[in-house]
C-alpha cells in the first residue's frame, strides 16, 4: 500500500520507448504493461502530450508508416547536407594546392632573380 | 541506418559527438528517436495529420540549424520546447492570435527527480500523503485511488466511472499535482 501511494510522487525514469508507445497506442499491450505505460506517461510531459495527439489519428496502423516517411525525409535532407558539406571541403583543396604551388614559383623566381642581378654585379 | 546499433549510446553522446565533428549523421540517429513523440505533439495542436506531418519536417529543419549555432544541455526538455513554440506559432498564423513564446523549461531535470526523491525519503510523507488523498475533489480522488492503488488502466478507470480518457487523464494529473501541493504545504506548516 505505502508503495503504491509512494508512485503517486515517483518521478524516476519516465522514458518510453517509440516501439512500446506505439503498442500501447495500438492496444496491444496487456492490462499490467499498459498501466506502466500510463504511469511513466503522466511522468513525462512530452510523451504525455504526444499520446494526447496521436490517440487522434483514428488509423493507429498507419502511425508507424507516417513516421518511417518522416525519418526517410529527414534522412534525405542530412544525406544532401553531408554532400554539400563534402562538395565544400573538395573545392577548397584545389586552391590550398594551387596557393602552395604559386608559393613555391614564387620563391623560385625570386631565387632566380636574385641570383641574376648578384651575377650581374 | 540501423537504430538498434546506436541504441546504447546516449542523446548527450550523440550531441556530444555532432559538437565535436558537425557531422550530420549524428543527428540522424537523434532525431529519429522522437518522430513519434514529434508527431504526437504537433497532432495534438493542429489537429491535422498533414499539417502535422509538415510541422514535424520544418521543426526538424529548425533543430539542425538551432543546434550548429549554440550547445544544447537538456536535449529532450529542448526539443519539447521547439516543437511546442513551433506549433503555437503556427496556430498564431492560421487564426491571428498573440504568441506566448515558452522559454521556461516543460519537463522536470535531473536536480528536481533528486528533490523529489528526497522527499519520498521523508517518513512523514506516507502519512501525509493518505491524509491528504481525502482532500482532492471527488473526481480526483476517485481516478487517483483506481490509477494508482488499484493499478487499473485509464480505459478502465473509464468504462467503470464513465469518464472520458481524456477526463481520466486530466483528473489524475490534477489530482497528483495537487496532493504534492498540499503535501509540501503541510510539511513547511509542521517546520
Amino acid at each position: 500500500m505505502s508503495d503504491n501511494l509512494k508512485d503517486i510522487l515517483s518521478n524516476l525514469s519516465p522514458e518510453i520507448d517509440q516501439e512500446t508507445l506505439l503498442l500501447y497506442l495500438q492496444n496491444k499491450l496487456s492490462a499490467e504493461k499498459k498501466h506502466e505505460i500510463e504511469k511513466k506517461l503522466l511522468e513525462n510531459e512530452f510523451a504525455g502530450d504526444a499520446e494526447e495527439g496521436l490517440r487522434e489519428i483514428k488509423d493507429k496502423e498507419r502511425i508507424a508508416y507516417m513516421v518511417e516517411m518522416l525519418n526517410r525525409d529527414l534522412k534525405k535532407k542530412l544525406e544532401k547536407k553531408k554532400q554539400r558539406r563534402e562538395k565544400m571541403r573538395i573545392k577548397d583543396q584545389p586552391w590550398m594546392y594551387m596557393s602552395v604551388i604559386i608559393l613555391i614559383l614564387l620563391i623560385v623566381i625570386a631565387y632566380v632573380v636574385i641570383r641574376l642581378y648578384m651575377k650581374s654585379k | 541506418m540501423n537504430p538498434e546499433k546506436y541504441r546504447h549510446i546516449t542523446d548527450q553522446q550523440l550531441l556530444d559527438s555532432f559538437y565535436t565533428d558537425h557531422n550530420p549523421e549524428w543527428l540522424g540517429i537523434l532525431l529519429p528517436r522522437y518522430t513519434l513523440l514529434l508527431l504526437g505533439v504537433c497532432m495534438k495542436y493542429l489537429k491535422n495529420e498533414e499539417e502535422a506531418k509538415d510541422c514535424v519536417q520544418q521543426i526538424f529543419l529548425k533543430v539542425i540549424t538551432e543546434l550548429k549555432k549554440y550547445r544544447v544541455d537538456y536535449f529532450k526538455s529542448w526539443l519539447y520546447m521547439v516543437a511546442k513554440n513551433h506549433c503555437l506559432m503556427r496556430i498564431r498564423d492560421r487564426q491571428g492570435k498573440i504568441h506566448v513564446e515558452l522559454t521556461e523549461r516543460y519537463m522536470s531535470t535531473p536536480q528536481e527527480e533528486a528533490d523529489m526523491a528526497g522527499l519520498l525519503r521523508n517518513d512523514h510523507v506516507i502519512d501525509l500523503m493518505s491524509q491528504s488523498l481525502s482532500e482532492l475533489s471527488p473526481e480526483q480522488k476517485q481516478c487517483v485511488n483506481l490509477f494508482y492503488l488499484q493499478k487499473k488502466s485509464y480505459q478502465e478507470i473509464s468504462e467503470q466511472t464513465g469518464f472520458t480518457m481524456l477526463q481520466v487523464k486530466s483528473y489524475i494529473q490534477n489530482g497528483k499535482r495537487n496532493l504534492r501541493l498540499l503535501i509540501e504545504k503541510k510539511l513547511r506548516e509542521r517546520k
